[in-house]
């Protein structure tokens, strides 16, 4: 989004509204009035101006580049696509991520027996979908995490999981960004 | 006569450059060695220096003034000879080595197991390119294959550099792994029905420099760059390999051996490798235990403490109601020359000359494997953990309780004692009434029939020495934190020794620095002994003792040169 700087001269319209202000007055009220009347049109005729999201019935719909929380990329087989490397594990600055390894007789030999993220300490900084090789953690675009127990901040493996083609956004820029 | 950069006298010195850096060197060493001894690098496979020379991969050429470049590993220095290890023609011929090493590769990493101590990543990235121009598919080859009983092969990793070839015939001679077929076809294999399965097969695992022979053990356990490694001392058996303990979560990972020329150059066998899940599992024993009359059915346990007390106090009594040599003592060769020292005092506190350290016994092979399966037993004898004037040997102490002469037996360690002793003696012993202490780190069959438990520690949670079978002796150190509130074995002696003697026992801590002071002092060929003259590779009984040479730092790889692993 491009920002643009308009100067606004107080002084002279402090001078033009005069000691009372009752211009000034009356020209915020109209403003706020035209605003009122054109939204309850538009709303009426179904095209509502208005700029408030009705959060939580609501959500805005968040750019790519936005860092929520890391989640595990779920392939059309049901299956993580992560191969417990551990460079995720290595590179979190606040060793969020824990993994232990486990072979399977999959065609990819190795897979997350476990794989957890502790939510109370990530930061969100990305470095762990940064480090993957085979695209397998993505930040997504969930932040509604909180909990009312430390142990509810702990996301195990099967929690983790989202499927693929509801992250093809990030991942899209994932490739974009780091030029893969 | 000159002297080398290391310190070392040459018979035949001849003097060479390398890279405008003047090294003095025996004459006909190999110039790779000569290079790696003097701390200058060159990329290498196939060279490891307890094997033969191979000359396969192609790594180490460096520019020697000939007409075409020499590989270093073959190529023995001569006076006057000028080498270039950095020249661009150098650098130019290990990117094309590289580059057709990896032609083939699988590029595999995140799921192989060598990621993080390869040599294939570090000289990719040391010498390598950073793309790959061949668009033609990578050759297939077979993947994780077993083959032997503790070894994984992966075939498309392979660069046949045949380190592991020249193992199982010079080292192991056992020749189970052949190169097979020819040019591109060519493999590295065994024969039908003739699996990679000897005493030191998961050596090759640590000396391919690749992932292409993996630990069965290790496969997909933990990455590498996550283990905490402590030097120390292999306690399987009498011969004292000299190991680094890989530690997650203070959990042994795996134990891989590490250089002492002296001890086991740079093998291990592979029962002591496996050998060390008794440090972690659900065997270990970590509650002290006092059995009364009235506890029948359940385990009463009761605070570590409370029981030295228990076990003081039975001790006390039967030595005044019988006499002191009705306490029968049998020590353990797994426990510390520091904590055998204070095993013998505490039977001196006891005034039994009822003590011995039974000692299982096994098969040996000449090499590494030897027949004493513990790692002290040595030390044992050294520290005077011996029968005393007309005291008992282990077997006698048996007979003894099953006779009804000794009263009481304090055990350490009953594993080794049952492995040592047949078991019918060990029954008959136990028939015959005596009261058992037990002081042990894993059930056994004895566990529930100690009247007194106390939980003991391995060799991983403890600092000290061992004694080997041929005197030398080894710093092993501490990788795993011990449970809170649980003292080592030593720990146990000093406090029951200070109870027998009506002191405080708190004030009885265990301090096996203090003790080795103590050993140097009063115990021939220990003199001059302390951890940091021990080093990482450890000095022979009496080899310490005149002039203190000057300390030792304990240096990440000790004195021996780096070298692949």
């Amino acid at each position: 989004m491009a920002v643009r700087v308009v100067k606004v001269d107080r002084e002279g319209l402090a001078k033009a509204a005069g000691p009372l202000s009752a211009r000034a007055i009356a020209t915020g009220l109209s403003i706020t009035a035209r605003h009122f009347f054109r939204n309850l049109w538009g709303w009426i005729v179904g095209k509502p101006t208005i700029a408030t999201v009705m959060y939580p019935e609501e959500d805005v719909v968040k750019p790519p580049a936005f860092r929520g929380m890391p989640v595990l990329v779920e392939m059309d087989n049901g299956k993580e696509r992560c191969v417990a490397c551990g460079l995720c594990e290595w590179a979190c600055p606040v060793d969020c991520i824990s993994i232990t390894p486990d072979e399977t007789e999959d065609a990819i030999e190795r897979y997350p027996q476990v794989f957890d993220i502790d939510m109370g300490r990530c930061m969100y900084c990305g470095l762990c979908e940064e480090a993957c090789p085979e695209e397998a953690i993505v930040m997504s675009d969930r932040v509604e995490i909180a909990a009312f127990s430390r142990a509810a901040t702990l996301w195990h493996k099967d929690d983790l999981l989202v499927p693929v083609d509801r992250l093809a956004r990030r991942l899209e820029y994932v490739r974009r960004g780091y030029e893969r | 006569m000159p002297d080398g950069g290391a310190g070392q006298k040459f018979e035949n010195p001849v003097t060479i450059t390398i890279d405008g850096r003047e090294i003095v060197a025996e004459q006909g060493d190999m110039l790779l060695q000569v290079a790696l001894d003097n701390g200058i690098e060159i990329p290498h496979y196939c060279y490891h220096p307890k094997l033969s020379i191979d000359g396969s991969c192609r790594m180490c050429q460096v520019k020697t003034g000939a007409p075409k470049l020499a590989i270093a590993c073959n190529t023995p220095v001569a006076d006057g000879m000028e080498v270039d290890t950095q020249s661009e023609e150098v650098a130019k011929a290990r990117r094309g080595v590289m580059e057709l090493l990896l032609i083939n590769h699988p590029l595999d990493c995140p799921i192989c197991d060598q990621a993080g101590e390869c040599y294939l990543q570090d000289y990719s990235y040391g010498y390598g390119r950073a793309d790959a121009r061949t668009t033609s598919p990578r050759r297939k080859g077979v993947k994780r294959h077993p083959i032997g009983p503790r070894v994984v092969f992966d075939q498309e990793r392979c660069i046949l550099c045949r380190r592991c070839v020249r193992f199982t015939s010079e080292i192991s001679k056992t020749n189970e792994l052949r190169v097979f077929g020819i040019g591109d076809h060519s493999h590295i294999g065994t024969a039908p029905d003739a699996p990679l399965d000897n005493d030191y097969s998961i050596n090759t695992a640590d000396i391919c420099p690749v992932g292409a022979l993996l630990s069965s053990d290790f496969h997909h356990k933990r990455r590498v760059w996550f283990l905490e490694e402590t030097q120390t001392v292999c306690p399987s058996c009498s011969k004292g390999c000299n190991v680094k303990v890989g530690m997650f979560k203070n959990e042994i990972q795996r134990l891989v051996p590490r250089r002492n020329d002296e001890v086991n150059e740079t093998w291990m066998c592979d029962h002591g490798r496996l050998h060390y899940a008794f440090a972690q599992d659900e065997t270990r024993l970590r509650d002290a235990v006092v059995r009364g009359e009235s506890s029948n059915g359940t385990v009463p346990v009761v605070p570590l403490d409370k029981a030295l007390e228990d076990a003081a106090g039975r001790i006390k009594s039967t030595a005044d109601e019988h006499g002191a040599a009705a306490v029968g003592i049998l020590g353990s060769g797994a426990l510390t020359n520091e904590e055998l020292y204070q095993l013998a005092a505490f039977a001196r506190a006891v005034g039994t000359p009822n003590v011995d350290v039974p000692v299982p016994t096994g098969e040996a092979d000449g090499f590494l494997i030897q027949a004493e399966k513990v790692a002290n037993a040595r030390g044992a004898r050294e520290m005077g953990v011996v029968p005393g004037d007309g005291g008992k040997d282990a077997s006698g102490i048996l007979a003894g309780a099953a006779a009804g002469d000794i009263k009481l037996l304090y055990v350490v360690d009953a594993r080794s004692l049952l492995a040592a002793s047949d078991a019918e003696a060990v029954q008959a012993a136990l028939d015959g009434g005596a009261t058992l202490i037990l002081q042990d780190a894993n059930v056994s069959e004895l566990t529930d029939k100690a009247a007194v438990l106390l939980p003991g520690q391995v060799w991983v949670e403890k600092d000290g020495t061992f004694t080997n079978h041929e005197g030398r002796v080894q710093r092993i150190r501490r990788a795993m934190t011990p449970a809170e509130g649980s003292y080592c074995d030593g720990g146990i002696f000093t406090r029951l020794s200070a109870l027998l003697a009506g002191t405080d026992p708190s004030a009885a801590r265990f301090d096996a620095r203090a003790t080795l002071a103590e050993i140097a002092e009063k115990i021939d060929g220990y003199a001059g002994m302390t951890f940091e003259r021990l080093g990482s590779l450890g000095v022979k009984l009496g080899d310490a003792a005149p002039a203190p040479a000057p300390a030792e730092p304990e240096s990440e790889e000790g004195s021996a040169p780096a070298e692949p692993a």
